[in-house]
């Protein structure tokens, strides 16, 4: 295992791919190299910000705002360097993640490197509880079904970090959805502004999720929903004549699946842009991933959400 | 004209279209076969696949469907192309099509009648005008999508092209070869082989048949119930129409010599031989013909004679003096100018006998050759050698005289007549041997005696029909009973056998006293001939008469049956010093023996067939009269009516025309006669249309003369709808693959296979 940790090393961006990660067991593992494969591309850290507190000097590559040069060092010794500091934030950090028995289907990957989009799901909020701690941000957990089933209130000691990695890997996946009732009983626990990352595919009854969103979002929590789609589901290439069994208790249907293609593809976009058009009316970012695509998308857009947030 | 439905349509190879409706299955079935084979997948977005599939699913199985049936029409649609599915000329389905399809059979007479010389200026005969109809009419077919089949009328009828081609080319060259027959016409024959032609053909529903031929009466009228059925069945079958071609001219005349044969059976040397002619004229001739006879090249007296023929039978009777023995030709000829020559000539070939060898055996032996029961006999049949010890004789008949112990050593084949007399003993192999014999065309006379007993000669003769009845009783006059006598009249009608008694007195046969005889169970309706018969004696008027003398024949041979003794035994009769009696036997003798020359004499096309008696010293060489060898082979005789069955014999091929053919056979030359077969064919007389259609069971018959007609005469032409079905195919291949890619029925490239959650 060793070993193999030490190859993967060698490339950070791998370390962004679901088939790479499915092969790590250790969700804290696996959390570190997602965000330190994502650093790695980056020439300006996340964790330095505008601040009092200096942090360190770092030397010039173009495209650096020319506004945090060091001036007095540069009529020194010559060389461009540019001054950092610590940010110095209070942002409360909430993963809510659905645990429901959709969350578990996978199409990548068999047997223990299956890749699922619960796994997904945890691995993003591993990471982001990661970078957050890093940067001295408080994180919070709920993980949900038809109920919540765990929620850890919002803490920035490193502690917090192994029980939310621990926590996400304990929860079963065998219930239905029940978002709204759930997503209500968070926004009367959060006393705090939060920025709360929802991680869900959102199959589950359209209103039910709209009126928990607008809950949190009138309690004044900033929202960042991630909906969470396995490429089968986003691309339905079934041939042959199949026999599907619904999770959740959502009966079978036996069919042939190339002529139903159409029509369950324009089902699932009109849902998708039922969302978005919700999302979009309550303010909340909204981006569908695909659990076949590397997580940095969906770490940048937390990035950019959080930098918006602090300016 | 024959009804049809405005889509009417007939196959060729109707087995593809079943094929084809059995393949519309295999759609139905792989359909249902992936119903029941199908994948598990655990699925998460049910809802969406369930609300798509409640709004979709009426399209899809309208889908489904459209899509089956596109299939199983492309398959059944494949099948009936491949069938080349015809439409009828008059069938807007056919007009689609484009080429015309049936298949057109021809019966073209060629029996000699065929050879009148009608005086038309492009064809000489009949036969010749018979091929331009039938090659203009090949002409005027659809090269590729007509075929066509030949029949000749001549007997046998032969298929000409018996499989239906389309090379109309090589059709037609098949027409311009085909021969004149110098044999008869069997019309129904021919019909017979053109219905099996279309019953080979069922796929086929255009069938037209032509009859071309000369219409002769005999030719149509001689099979009338055949014909009538065989009328009914082409009709059925010939469902585009039957079309005939009267080549024959009204008042077309003929004469012809119909029959040449000796008088008698059995020609010598040392009597005159009678020949006798049948002349016949048939139809309205201007003149009457002269008749000439030549034995050998010479004419015969008085020469040249005048006839006046009609369609009944007119013998002439001319007598041939001073005959040597051996192989001899007469010929017969007509001085006429009909237009039908190949009859005016007749052929015979006749085995003048100059020695008639007769073994006579004898069951009882008397001193010096003396008082032995075939002695009387010997020195009736020849007077001149009995008693010469060596029985050379200086008449017409050689006898030898043996013991029946002697009579496996000798060949009877050598002989032309075998007499046993009282012989007691006939050994079973005898028996065969005798019956060979006779069949073969030896004659046998069996004269009764005190050795004969009635179980031996039931148990051997009898049962290999050398007897007409078994014997019964012998029947002995008691001392105080009148003799019998023979039941004889000579101015009653007699048997031809005794025809030189006819009117005769005083000859003894009816005072000729009969003390013992055999009686013979005689069937009332047994083919044997009673020559004579006893008397019954005077208490017993009114009981049938015992047969005295029967003639019976077995294959080409005669069996004499003679219920007394031939011996002047005071016991039997004492009718032997009477002077009817050689002249009897002689009478017997040359009534039922045979010249041997009736396999040198046959019509064309049979085959020439040397029987296994005829010593051969070398491969028989038979060739025609242009010198043209006809190859002869050994063969065994297969044909159970022959008098050779299952013996090996060398035969020919049949013979073609007309003449004397020559036969070497080693050390003997022969010649063989072959004449155009008898009566039936020369007579040239026509019957109308009506007549013709009455013959085919008045079905629908088109008339037509002598020549084709300007306008087409193929009524009712088939067309091929074959590319237009296989154009509806390509065009449904094409819409099943639009549907497919419509409805997404067609297979995904590159896209990602489910791999998780399937099972």
């Amino acid at each position: 295992m060793k070993s193999s940790v030490s190859e993967l090393a060698t490339d950070y961006r791998r370390y962004l791919e679901p088939h790479t990660l499915a092969r790590i067991a250790s969700l804290d593992l696996r959390a570190r190299l997602i965000v330190e494969g994502l650093m790695a591309g980056m020439h300006r850290s996340p964790y330095q910000g505008i601040s009092v507190e200096f942090s360190q000097h770092r030397q010039y590559v173009p495209g650096d705002d020319t506004r945090h040069v060091d001036w007095k060092v540069f009529a020194k010794t010559d060389k461009v360097y540019l001054k950092q500091y610590l940010e110095e934030t209070n942002l409360h950090l909430i993963c809510v993640v659905d645990a429901s028995e959709s969350m578990g289907y996978s199409s990548i990957g068999e047997g223990s490197s299956a890749w699922s989009k619960y796994d997904h799901a945890t691995a993003i909020a591993a990471a982001l509880a990661y970078l957050a701690i890093q940067q001295q941000d408080s994180v919070g957990l709920a993980i949900f079904d038809n109920e919540l089933r765990r929620y850890f209130k919002p803490s920035n000691s490193p502690a917090q970090w192994k029980t939310i990695t621990h926590e996400l890997l304990l929860v079963p996946r065998l219930k239905k959805t029940g978002t709204g009732r759930v997503l209500d009983q968070l926004a009367e626990k959060l006393t705090h502004r939060s920025l709360i990352v929802f991680l869900s595919d959102f199959f589950d009854d359209m209103e039910s999720v709209q009126n928990g969103l607008r809950h949190l979002r009138y309690r004044k929590h900033e929202v960042i929903a991630f909906q969470i789609l396995d490429p089968m589901e986003i691309e339905f290439p079934f041939e042959d004549v199949t026999l599907f069994k619904g999770l959740e208790e959502m009966g079978e249907l036996l069919t042939e699946p190339q002529s139903l293609r159409q029509g369950y593809l324009a089902e699932l976009a009109a849902y998708t842009d039922q969302i978005k058009k919700m999302c979009r009316g309550m303010h909340i970012d909204f981006t569908q991933v695909n659990s076949r695509q590397p997580l940095d998308v969906v770490l940048s857009s937390f990035l950019a959400v959080r930098a918006a947030s602090i300016r | 004209m024959t009804y049809r439905l405005p889509l009417a349509f007939g196959l060729i190879s109707p087995l593809f279209l079943w094929a084809g409706a059995a393949l519309v299955s295999v759609p139905i079935v792989i359909h249902i076969l992936n119903r029941r084979r199908f994948k598990i997948v655990q699925w998460a977005a049910m809802e969406f696949l369930l609300r798509a599939m409640k709004k979709n699913r009426r399209r899809l199985r309208f889908e489904q469907l459209l899509l089956l049936a596109t299939r199983c029409a492309v398959l059944l649609l494949l099948g009936l192309a491949l069938s080349r599915p015809l439409g009828c000329q008059d069938s807007s389905l056919a007009d689609l099509a484009g080429r015309r399809t049936g298949l057109h059979v021809f019966v073209i007479g060629n029996g000699y009648s065929m050879a009148y010389q009608a005086g038309r200026a492009e064809a000489k005969t009949h036969l010749d005008q018979a091929k331009i109809i039938a090659k203009a009419l090949i002409h005027r077919l659809s090269s590729g999508g007509e075929s066509v089949a030949i029949v000749t009328a001549s007997s046998p009828p032969r298929e000409i092209i018996g499989s239906p081609i389309y090379d109309l080319k090589a059709a037609e060259d098949a027409v311009d070869r085909i021969d004149q027959s110098w044999g008869a016409t069997d019309e129904a024959g021919a019909l017979t082989l053109a219905r099996d032609i279309a019953r080979r053909e069922p796929g086929n529903s255009n069938k037209s048949l032509y009859l071309i031929d000369d219409s002769t009466r005999v030719a149509w009228e001689s099979r009338g119930d055949v014909m009538h059925q065989l009328g009914q069945e082409l009709a059925n079958l010939y469902k585009s129409g039957i079309t005939h071609f009267d080549l024959g001219k009204p008042g077309q005349w003929n004469q012809a010599i119909v029959g040449l044969k000796p008088a008698d059976s059995l020609i010598t040397s040392r009597f005159a031989a009678n020949f006798v002619t049948d002349v016949r004229g048939y139809g309205p001739a201007p003149t009457d013909p002269k008749l000439l006879l030549k034995l050998d090249g010479v004419t015969l007296a008085p020469g040249i004679v005048n006839v006046h023929p009609t369609a009944a039978a007119s013998p002439q009777t001319i007598t041939a003096n001073n005959l040597t023995g051996g192989i001899h030709v007469v010929t017969a000829s007509l001085v006429s100018d009909n237009r039908l020559p190949v009859d005016d000539v007749r052929y015979r070939v006749i085995n003048v006998v100059s020695q008639l060898k007769v073994l006579i055996v004898e069951g009882e032996r008397g001193v010096g050759g003396q008082g032995s029961s075939g002695a009387f006999l010997d020195a009736a049949l020849n007077p001149s050698g009995f008693g010469s010890g060596d029985n050379k004789s200086t008449g017409y008949v050689a006898t030898e005289r043996i013991s029946d112990l002697e009579l496996g050593n000798k060949i009877l084949g050598n002989y032309r007549c075998v007499c046993l007399c009282g012989v007691g003993e006939i050994q079973e192999s005898q028996a065969d041997q005798l019956e060979q014999y006779v069949r073969q065309g030896g004659t046998l006379m069996l004269f009764m005696g005190d050795p004969v007993t009635a179980e031996n000669y039931n148990a051997t003769l009898y049962k290999h029909h050398l007897l007409p009845g078994p014997l019964t009783k012998r029947i002995t006059v008691s001392g105080d009973e009148q003799p019998r006598r023979f039941d004889f009249n000579p101015h009653r009608p007699l048997n031809r056998l005794l025809a030189d008694f006819q009117n005769q007195e005083d000859t003894g046969m009816e005072s000729a006293e009969i003390y013992s005889y055999w009686q013979m169970d005689l069937a009332a309706k047994s083919p044997a001939q009673r020559v004579l018969n006893f008397l019954p004696p005077d208490n017993a008027a009114n009981q049938p008469e015992d047969p005295a003398i029967t003639v019976s024949t077995l294959g080409a041979g005669q069996v004499v049956f003679y219920a007394t003794s031939a011996d002047p035994n005071a016991e039997w009769t004492t009718f032997m010093p009477h002077p009817a009696y050689p002249a009897l036997m002689h009478m017997l003798l040359l009534g039922t023996t045979s010249g041997d020359d009736s396999w040198m004499n046959i019509e064309v096309e049979s085959p020439l067939m040397i029987p296994p008696s005829i010593q051969l010293t070398g491969t028989p060489v038979l060739k025609d009269v242009n010198q043209v060898e006809y190859p002869m082979e050994l063969q065994t005789v297969s044909d159970n009516k022959s008098v050779f069955y299952g013996q090996s014999a060398y035969v020919s091929k049949p013979l073609k025309k007309p003449g004397i053919y020559s036969l070497s056979t080693g050390a003997e030359n022969y010649k063989i006669a072959v004449n155009v077969p008898a009566a039936q064919e020369a007579d040239v007389r026509t019957i109308d249309d009506a007549e013709v259609q009455k013959a085919l069971g008045d079905i629908n018959v088109q008339m037509l003369g002598d020549s084709v007609p300007a306008q087409t005469v193929l009524a009712e032409q088939g067309r091929d709808l074959g590319w237009g079905v296989m154009l509806a195919v390509l065009v449904l291949l094409g819409l099943e693959c639009v549907l497919a890619m419509r409805f997404g029925h067609q297979r995904v490239s590159g896209m990602t296979r489910a791999a998780s959650g399937q099972s």
